[in-house]
């Protein structure tokens, strides 16, 4: 066991290198100064005297190796750099951000998670028939829909249209709510932009539970269960089901990566003010600190939940516990 | 639907999507970028989609965004394929630390926020035509390449490989000769469903205004309908619908077929 942590722990680490050396070597080898993306465009119209400055300041005059041991330094006192266009730590603005992101991507993760479960199993349960090939055909349907459109549509019709919900935004600016009133106002602001991810998120879930419940129908110890005279709900529950999650659990923190991008684009379509939103407001203002250190919050995240899987596993799997 | 519909279905989305973006000069009623009427007109005999915010017709811009579309995520796929198969056979084929390594680089890949990946990655080269494909193919790949591993170690354990080894025969020969026939039908499964993944991911890129501005594919179109709010008013039903239901009929038109290929070229998924 301690052994299965050693390996998932040198492929985090791996993956967290991948990130900070990408964010470290990308400014440094695009052609032109590395400064216009560290500071800006303001670049330009500083004196030379300054601009000598700048350099050293960010250790440009160093050689690579340096400048790299320099970056990592800054990282570890949580250094992500300073906005071009707020002027302001990167990591403030993230960490202003963060809980929206983590309210959408969290709910509907969990939600779509119990759909696709529950959906994979009534298909699986009924493979070959009606039901089933409808399922199917209609995962891949929704798989296939990119997800910013759907958003678009949502609005068209449920905001703009039938103004049901609103169209942008994360809570009514200015309406001074507190309390009961406020959470409402949230959550109806929530609506959108959470159907749409989770709808763009159950089709994932519901292909490998499908997959997953098909190969435990084939154990003996179904065959067995049904022999012994049990109720199909019973079988179906808790003896297929319980056993075909396992994989899914897996699978739930893979898919995590694909659910934050997800989030990406939704964000961007509703204005809601999350990670993936800043994201592309850096990209529209080409605020370069902002893109990578959302870049490595993000990436961070995705490790993090993986580590949190890892250590949950044992609690469910008791292979897994017990294999010492 | 049995496989074989599926298939069929699939094809003919796709050859029906490839036929309209060769003939689009011919069958396209305006060019695309010119102001042929008014801005914000409702679909009419004179444009059956409408026109957009500066007045130009939609359904020419969506026959013309085909040859984008279609070709960034052609292209896109077989950088990617190319990429996985030679990891892949590579990986496979000579084990020890180089599989290692390479399995290793496709789990960083796998795990990495994709997208977000991409964001950064077209941030900095700039929103171009090749720089999209670039940075499609440098992530696409990953998957791929672990497919193709396994089908090279059980094709490994194989009497042939054996004996063209008993024969002598140098690894150049066996990974050309015995090796890459064997996997060329799975990369061509695997090829069709880079390339629906790699159409919505550049839908994705573009509707994040980092596409080629030069060049408007269906993500582009809708960049545009979002940037000038047509989903507020009534015209998202011309300018937004029929772009989105282009994409998903292109990956759907791939997944389809990739998807029937894989059930009849890999005989451990018939049943």
């Amino acid at each position: 066991m301690a052994r299965f942590f050693a390996g998932k722990g040198v492929q985090y680490a791996l993956v967290l290198l991948f990130a900070v050396t990408l964010n470290f070597l990308l400014p440094r080898m695009m052609p032109g100064s590395p400064l216009v993306f560290l500071v800006g465009e303001d670049v330009g119209f500083m004196s030379a005297d300054q601009r000598a400055q700048l350099i050293h300041a960010f250790g440009l005059d160093q050689p690579l190796w340096r400048q790299y041991v320099i970056y990592l330094a800054g990282l570890a006192r949580a250094d992500l750099g300073h906005s071009f266009q707020q002027g302001r730590p990167v990591l403030e603005i993230i960490l202003g951000r963060v809980g929206w992101t983590v309210l959408l991507v969290g709910i509907s993760l969990l939600l779509a998670t119990l759909i696709g479960i529950t959906w994979g199993t009534a298909a699986a349960w009924r493979r070959g028939r009606r039901l089933d090939l409808g399922s199917l055909g209609a995962a891949m349907l929704l798989e296939s829909m990119p997800s910013f459109w759907l958003a678009m549509i949502f609005i068209a019709v449920f905001a703009a249209g039938l103004r049901w919900f609103p169209v942008f935004g994360a809570m009514t600016p200015g309406a001074g709510l507190r309390g009961w009133p406020q959470m409402v106002n949230v959550a109806w602001h929530l609506t959108l932009p959470l159907a749409t991810l989770t709808i763009i998120t159950i089709p994932g879930m519901f292909l490998i539970m499908r997959y997953s419940m098909l190969s435990v129908l084939g154990e003996q110890y179904i065959a067995t269960a049904r022999s012994k005279g049990l109720a199909e709900r019973g079988v179906m529950f808790r003896h297929a089901m319980r056993n075909a999650l396992l994989p899914v659990a897996t699978v739930f923190m893979l898919n995590l990566g694909y659910v934050v991008s997800g989030a990406t684009v939704v964000e961007t379509v509703f204005s809601y003010p999350g990670v993936g939103r800043l994201l592309f407001e850096a990209v529209l203002a080409r605020d370069y600190p902002v893109l990578q250190g959302t870049f490595f919050v993000l990436t961070v995240s995705v490790i993090t939940a993986n580590i949190g899987a890892d250590l949950l596993y044992p609690l469910i799997d008791p292979r897994v516990r017990h294999a010492r | 639907m049995r496989v074989g519909g599926v298939g069929t279905l699939g094809l003919t989305l796709l050859v029906v999507l490839v036929a309209s973006g060769i003939l689009a000069p011919w069958i396209a009623p305006y060019p695309p970028d010119e102001t042929t009427g008014a801005p914000f007109t409702p679909p009419s005999r004179m444009h059956l989609l409408g026109t957009n915010d500066v007045g130009q017709d939609i359904l020419s811009e969506l026959i013309f965004g085909v040859r984008i579309s279609l070709t960034i995520g052609f292209l896109a796929a077989i950088l990617a394929i190319s990429i996985g198969t030679l990891a892949g056979v590579v990986a496979g084929y000579f084990s020890g630390w180089v599989d290692a390594t390479l399995m290793r680089l496709v789990d960083i890949v796998l795990v990495v926020p994709f997208l977000p990946l991409m964001i950064l990655l077209a941030a900095y080269l700039g929103p171009s035509f090749w720089n999209i494909i670039l940075v499609i193919g440098a992530l696409v790949w990953a998957r791929p390449a672990r497919v193709i591993r396994a089908q090279v170690l059980s094709l490994r354990r194989l009497d042939f490989v054996d004996a063209a080894v008993a024969l002598g025969a140098s690894s150049g020969r066996l990974l050309l000769r015995h090796i890459l026939p064997g996997v060329l039908s799975l990369a061509l499964a695997q090829f069709i469903l880079a390339a629906s993944n790699a159409i919505l991911i550049e839908a994705s890129l573009s509707f994040l205004g980092l596409g080629d501005p030069t060049a408007k594919s269906w993500g582009s179109t809708l960049y545009y309908a979002q940037a000038r709010s047509a989903f507020l008013s009534g015209a998202w039903k011309w300018w937004v619908l029929p772009p989105g239901l282009l994409i998903t009929a292109a990956v759907l038109g791939f997944a389809f077929t990739g998807f029937a290929l894989e059930e009849v070229l890999n005989p451990r998924l018939r049943r």
